[in-house]
């Protein structure tokens, strides 16, 4: 099946661990989905707004803001920080908007929300909950999805543990009813899904599979497991016995060997994952290319 | 330079730092690099954050360990340490931030406060923000205990290892207690009471009165701590941009991780931290030793034949690769100062997952040509 064809949803929160491909599949599927017709968000975590930007280098367009911006006439990028996701808690929670800007200029605070423990998820967190929501002026949704390309495992772990700490340490005022609204919208199957990518070698398709566990104690939805870069295997059965008989016994190593082991090791890693994940994961071959060219070659496979 | 000054400075240094972009391998390069140290007889430590699963179990640790534990004997021995050892730790913000807190505190009776705290146990439980202070913190601690020559620390992955270049002066920024004084009543006039007005008003608004209250109770709680915490925080700095200590940069040939390569290069020169240089990870440059399929003598069935085709063509892929990795070390190699280098670590096809693969990666690290 192709990852299209599953029931994607409004959020898409694309994880796995570091150097399995997520950016190149967060902009891939960002541009397939905009050629599809649907508006499509693609959101980059970074810590500071002039940290260079991954995304961008894969997707094309212009340089990435912390507002959106428009990459084609149906794809938007944007950079999320904790920073503006203190600013627009700040307004959306007190009274008067120049207390809120007062408050980001005090030295004091931004100190605090910068240094403070847990804090700059929960920006960041504030910041996707606030663009998710944005409407066009007819009313409709302003992005049938939002797709959040996240740094790395354990932050997305992390990301959905945030709202249900929040919750449960700070009992009342504007941040409990954030942290509720998020928690709603993280664990509501109908909005969310995370798309988790691995690779195809047995360590990380376990990996792949205990992150799926732990992300479902969290009530998080997982929409599925995606395979990136599965070698090409372009052996017959009996050839593939016949060159596993000729390769030397002695130690030598031969060009070429290793190219057929990893095919192997992809095949028996995609053999578990039937085994153990019962054909709920995508498979995507490996392309060729670097950065663009890569996210490019791969939108024919989505 | 190269291989030799590797060696030189796993042989001499207190502190060997692995940073790089996440799944480039920064765990194993740290274990290869620590055992390698221990083989030359010194008391080595490796402090990981989230090692692979069967390279943990083959090392012996384990998550919630209290303390760095050493690695099982008979394993050293077949990886030929005789006189150095090799302990190994999974990071435990909590254990570290409890002893952090035993240490600092004024008295028993202020650190059981502290640590009874409602907002203290919820705070080590947000392990995502926690990691960064605690590895600056535990590095530190454990580097100046006595008890090793040289500490490896592989930092939290992809971008959060900036964070973790950056708490300890943070944490110093944070603990400023000009700033902490602002939230904390104070009998103090003029402008300051106007800044302590604003955030009392603001975190009123925003946490609830409740929970604010519960903040100043808590940073209360850590008052005449603040001054060792503090001195403590300028003791990580130093240390880390002593001539003690080298910052290692891992990537793969990935591009995006070449990219985070050369912004953490530059980070970690602008913080003034000894930047080593380049270890290129997973590359494919080595290519002696190998022969080609030609060599091979197909049998007279016609799938071996068609067969062999085929390995010739996954053949001129490697090849392709080894040239691109090749051009690749050259390219880092002429982007380092002069006292840095550029090393090809080969790429070793299964994941490292015991202390032989371990060994052979570090000799693929050590003994290995750099760049010209």
């Amino acid at each position: 099946m192709r990852l299209t064809e599953l029931p994607l949803k409004r959020v898409i929160i694309v994880t796995g661990k570091g150097g399995v491909g997520k950016t190149t599949l967060t902009a891939a599927l960002a541009r397939r989905l905009g050629a599809q017709g649907k508006r499509v968000l693609c959101a980059e975590i970074v810590p500071l707004a002039e940290t260079p930007s991954q995304l961008s280098a894969v997707l094309g367009g212009p340089r990435p803001t912390e507002d959106p911006i428009a990459v084609t006439s149906n794809v938007w990028v944007t950079l999320l920080t904790p920073a503006v996701g203190h600013l627009r808690f700040l307004q959306d929670s007190l009274p008067v908007r120049l207390l809120a800007d007062a408050a980001m200029r005090s030295q004091g605070l931004k100190k605090f929300l910068a240094a403070a423990p847990g804090f700059s998820d929960m920006g960041v967190m504030y910041r996707m909950l606030d663009l998710v929501r944005r409407r066009q002026p007819s009313g409709a949704p302003a992005y049938d999805h939002c797709i959040i390309d996240s740094p790395a495992t354990g932050h997305a772990l992390a990301l959905a543990q945030i709202p249900e700490f929040l919750a449960r340490v700070i009992p009342g005022g504007p941040i409990a009813r954030a942290a509720k609204d998020g928690l709603a919208l993280l664990t509501d199957p109908d909005h969310t899904g995370a798309l988790i990518v691995t690779l195809p070698e047995t360590l990380p398709v376990t990996e792949a599979l205990e992150l799926k566990a732990g992300l479902g104690r969290h009530r998080f939805p997982v929409t599925s497991v995606v395979v990136n870069r599965v070698p090409v295997n372009p052996f017959s059965n009996e050839e593939h016995s016949a060159v596993r008989s000729m390769l030397p016994s002695d130690g030598r190593n031969v060009f070429g060997a290793r190219e057929l082991k990893r095919i192997e090791r992809g095949a028996a890693a995609l053999s578990l994952l039937e085994e153990r994940a019962r054909g709920a994961f995508v498979p995507l071959s490996e392309v060729p290319g670097a950065g663009q060219a890569a996210a490019e070659n791969l939108i024919g496979l989505l | 330079m190269g291989s030799a000054e590797l060696q030189r400075l796993v042989r001499t240094r207190k502190v060997v730092v692995c940073c790089g972009a996440g799944g480039v391998g920064k765990t194993t390069t740290a274990a290869a690099l620590a055992l390698a140290a221990a083989r030359d007889g010194r008391r080595v430590l490796v402090l990981t954050i989230d090692p692979a699963r069967r390279l943990a179990q083959a090392l012996g640790i384990r998550e919630h360990m209290k303390e760095p534990t050493p690695i099982p004997e008979a394993l050293l021995r077949d990886a030929g340490v005789t006189t150095g050892s090799l302990d190994a730790w999974m990071l435990n913000p909590d254990v570290v931030f409890h002893g952090l807190v035993h240490r600092l505190a004024t008295s028993p009776a202020q650190a059981d406060r502290i640590i009874a705290s409602r907002l203290f146990r919820h705070l080590s439980e947000l392990v995502a923000g926690m990691q960064e202070y605690t590895a600056a913190e535990a590095l530190y601690e454990l580097s100046s205990s006595g008890r090793y020559d040289l500490v490896v620390l592989d930092t939290p992955p992809a971008r959060n290892a900036l964070d973790f270049l950056e708490a300890p002066g943070k944490l110093a920024r944070f603990l400023d207690e000009r700033i902490l004084g602002l939230f904390l009543p104070s009998s103090r006039g003029g402008l300051f009471k106007k800044a302590t007005e604003l955030i009392s008003s603001v975190f009123t608004k925003v946490f609830g009165g409740e929970f604010f209250t519960e903040i100043q109770d808590f940073l209360g709680a850590f008052s005449g701590m603040f001054g060792p915490m503090r001195a403590h925080a300028e003791g990580v700095r130093k240390l880390l941009t002593s001539g003690e200590s080298a910052f290692l940069l891992v990537t793969s040939p990935d591009q995006a991780a070449l990219d985070d390569a050369r912004y953490f290069r530059d980070r970690i020169k602008a913080m003034g931290l000894p930047f080593a240089g380049f270890i290129l990870n997973r590359s494919w440059v080595r290519t002696d030793g190998f022969i080609a399929p030609e060599l091979l003598t197909p049998d007279d069935l016609p799938a071996a034949r068609s067969g062999l085709e085929k390995l010739r063509s996954l053949a001129r892929v490697e090849l392709e690769r080894a040239e691109r990795d090749q051009k690749l070390l050259a390219q880092l190699a002429s982007e380092v100062p002069s006292s840095a280098f550029a090393i090809a670590a080969p790429y070793l096809g299964e994941a490292i997952e015991d202390v032989r693969g371990l060994t052979l990666l570090a000799r693929g690290i050590l003994e290995t040509p750099a760049a010209a």
